[in-house]
């Protein structure tokens, strides 16, 4: 297994380093808020995800040893399972307070290609929208993001392509990919 | 970026074709092992063809881009981990001196345990018993200066 170049970081942060939680948060909380942006498609409730998992990394630095996934993928896990408890409430209350009717009123900035595709990765399945975001956005290799969502690379590469394809059929219909 | 320690089959337009439908045209997200064969098989018609779809949708997801963290975020992290840092420093505190305390107290019980063992048992003047002694006192003879 490769070094993980955050072992040493989180170390020092378990230690009560001050230098070492403000490198810390430098270094991954663009990472996580990005990744909790793109997951829950909501600022706000991305920034409170951003929160939560630093309190998670704060109770955890003094005592996290490596498995076998490195800092970052535990991490990025971690943000997963608490952006997936947001959009099971979500639901819940989606399910509770249905409206009677749709708005009519078109959606703000509603031709405007980059929410369109915001728009879109939030219509597909939350797994493939893992996979997209882990391997394209958040850069990580095939085995690392296979080893954050727990599957075999052979099962990446199909929920990638389900993704996309998914993504490519949606952003067809809205006319903004052939 | 994507790193793959298998070797991967041999390129053709099906492989290629899978590989860019997964990751998309950019060969440095594809697994490691596969890039060299695909590089090459990408200068190919068919293999630039493939390739030219998979951008368009990567042109698109470029697009959507997200902010980063302000200031304010940052600074409410930093706060969060200030007061977990030093709630831990105060109970790695509190939990030395409760050490400490327990070593003076453990050393306190085994001087005294020693001092019990080492120390001779010293008994009373007034309660020294010998043959003579009765419970009305000594009934020896009685011994006075008169007498010798």
């Amino acid at each position: 297994m490769s070094a993980d170049p955050d072992e040493e970081l989180v170390r020092r942060v378990g230690a009560g380093d001050p230098a070492a939680v403000q490198t810390l948060v430098a270094r991954k909380l663009p990472r996580i808020l990005s990744l909790a942006v793109r997951m829950l498609g909501d600022a706000a409730e991305a920034e409170d995800v951003a929160q939560e998992t630093f309190v998670r990394i704060w109770r955890h630095a003094s005592s996290w040893r490596r498995g076998n996934a490195r800092f970052d993928s535990w991490i990025h896990r971690v943000t997963l399972n608490l952006c997936y408890d947001r959009l099971r409430r979500r639901r819940e209350l989606v399910t509770d307070d249905l409206p009677d009717m749709a708005d009519p009123a078109p959606l703000p900035d509603a031709r405007e290609e980059p929410h369109r595709v915001e728009q879109a990765l939030q219509a597909i399945a939350p797994r493939q929208r893992e996979a997209i975001i882990l391997v394209y956005y958040q850069e990580m290799s095939n085995i690392e993001a296979a080893a954050t969502l727990k599957i075999s690379v052979d099962a990446l590469e199909s929920l990638l392509s389900r993704g996309r394809r998914a993504l490519q059929m949606i952003l067809a219909r809205d006319g903004v990919h052939d | 970026m994507a790193e793959d320690i298998e070797d991967g089959p041999a390129m053709d337009a099906r492989r290629f074709a899978a590989l860019a439908e997964a990751y998309g045209g950019d060969l440095r997200r594809w697994p490691q092992a596969e890039r060299d064969a695909a590089a090459a098989f990408a200068s190919s018609e068919t293999g630039q063809a493939i390739s030219r779809r998979a951008h368009t949708l990567d042109a698109l997801l470029d697009s959507y881009r997200v902010r980063h963290p302000g200031k304010a975020l940052h600074d409410t992290i930093l706060r969060t981990a200030d007061r977990y840092i030093v709630r831990r420093r105060r109970q790695r505190f509190w939990w030395l001196g409760l050490g400490l305390a327990g070593i003076g107290l453990a050393g306190a019980i085994a001087g005294l345990a020693l001092v019990t063992v080492v120390t001779p048992e010293v008994q009373p003047d007034h309660y020294v018993l010998d043959a003579n002694a009765t419970a009305f006192g000594d009934a020896g003879p009685d011994m006075i200066e008169e007498d010798l």
